[in-house]
């Protein structure tokens, strides 16, 4: 744990937890009388969450709950309870993207992997939430959830990756709840359009902010896959906006969507 | 001018769909704004307030004038899953002007390399946004490997940073 020099009431304290194929950065941030003993309990539980979550969905381990499921080996009835859950949510995810985010029309079978990472961040972080902790953030490999805030007054500020050069922004926003970017530049994208089966895009990234990171996680996806079109959707359901990268460069954002500024910031020439 | 390349990625059964291009005619470069148009709306976005201010000059929390040497150090070298990696930082006194990997053995499989090619930039991109960008993270479709922030982190305390 460290005190901030700006903030000694403030102290903060990082956790990077190798899970789920990536690392999930913990941060928190308390009370200067908080104790790391008094701490423990909650960032436990957290990080239990996560791996809970990677033992019990992983398409990369054939015993996991789910790759039994996926295989006919597994009765859904007889499968951890959250395999429903996280089914279920899924399911509303595709009722509410108009069918854009479709877990069931994947190759390979029934995969919610596109819904899980984010929502188990979620569930980290209402664990941590319970706990002594003020603030605090998750990073799930660039899908983002926070409650509270890091100092008096300041919001969390985040940064939206330019999915055309590595290193600049598109955007900065402030961050309320949850944030999450789909991208055709993704790592293993599990982009297809669920209408044609074929691996495709159109956008370049989308991000969706919103109250729920599972949700924004899939939404995002879909608006990924849809295009502009489905802005109007998403800013239609409560609490949620969207920020949109083009093929083309062009950036569009929905009117509630918390923008702190639409920048060209290339890294390389600051400091 | 717009080019566009579609290179495919095949990572294992998925198939990742790539488009990289330049673009960056927008005059909107470098421009804050207040206020979004309607989502509907047919045209980029036009900020209404225009600032020209570079973002490359924060103020809300300047530190101390440091001492401007330009030193670089390697950090070890670590397993990252996939292979191992050193990461080497460059830095002006007490600001990240550089991240790159000098030390990549991925056994030249393509599932590494595609990782390589991918993830290694937003990395580099994550670890000097956090530093220079006064923000607290990076929202992005990316990769994130402990190995290489392990060895940025021994690299970064050997300059004492």
């Amino acid at each position: 744990m460290t005190t901030s020099i700006l903030d000694p009431t403030t102290w903060t304290m990082r956790r990077e937890e190798e899970v789920m194929g990536t690392v999930v950065v913990l941060d928190l941030y308390g009370d200067a009388s908080v104790t790391s003993d008094e701490l423990s309990p909650s960032l436990h539980a957290a990080i239990h969450e996560l791996h809970e979550a990677d033992r019990i969905f992983s398409t990369y381990d054939p015993a996991s709950a789910l790759s039994r499921v996926r295989a006919g080996t597994l009765e859904l009835a007889n499968a951890p309870r959250v395999i429903s859950d996280v089914f279920e949510l899924c399911r509303d995810a595709r009722e509410l993207s108009d069918g854009w985010f479709n877990h069931w029309g994947l190759a390979g079978g029934v995969d919610p992997t596109g819904y899980v990472k984010g929502w188990a961040a979620q569930r980290a972080l209402e664990q941590l939430r319970a706990g002594p902790a003020r603030a605090a953030m998750v990073n799930a490999a660039g899908d983002l959830v926070c409650f509270g805030v890091p100092h008096p007054g300041e919001l969390f500020r985040v940064g939206i990756a330019d999915p055309f050069r590595t290193d600049s922004l598109v955007a900065l926003a402030d961050l309320r709840a949850a944030l999450a970017t789909s991208g055709t530049y993704e790592r293993g994208a599990h982009l297809i359009d669920p209408f044609t089966g074929r691996t495709d895009a159109r956008l370049a990234s989308a991000s969706v902010s919103g109250p729920d990171l599972g949700m924004c996680d899939a939404l995002a996806t879909a608006l990924c896959v849809a295009g502009e079109g489905m802005l109007a959707t998403i800013h239609s359901l409560a609490g949620y906006e969207a920020f949109i990268v083009g093929l083309d460069g062009t950036r569009r954002w929905t009117t509630g969507f918390a923008l702190a500024g639409v920048t060209d910031y290339d890294l390389t020439a600051a400091g | 001018m717009t080019t566009r390349r579609t290179p495919m990625v095949v990572l294992g059964a998925v198939i990742g769909l790539v488009a990289i291009g330049s673009f960056h005619a927008s005059p909107a470069a470098l421009a804050m704004t207040t206020t979004a148009p309607a989502p509907t709306s047919r045209s980029a976005p036009t900020p209404t307030k225009q600032s020209t201010t570079t973002p490359s000059a924060p103020t809300t929390s300047s530190t101390p004038a440091a001492p401007s040497a330009v030193r670089s150090q390697t950090g070890s070298t670590v397993n990252y899953n996939y292979g191992m990696l050193a990461v080497s930082v460059t830095v002006q006194g007490k600001t990240i002007t550089n991240i790159s990997v000098p030390s990549l053995n991925d056994g030249g499989n393509s599932y590494s390399q595609s990782l390589d090619s991918m993830s290694i930039p937003i990395l580099t991109k994550e670890a000097m946004a956090a530093q220079s960008a006064h923000i607290q993270s990076v929202s992005g479709a990316s990769y994130t490997s402990a190995g290489f922030i392990q060895s940025l982190q021994s690299a970064l305390t050997a300059l004492g940073i």
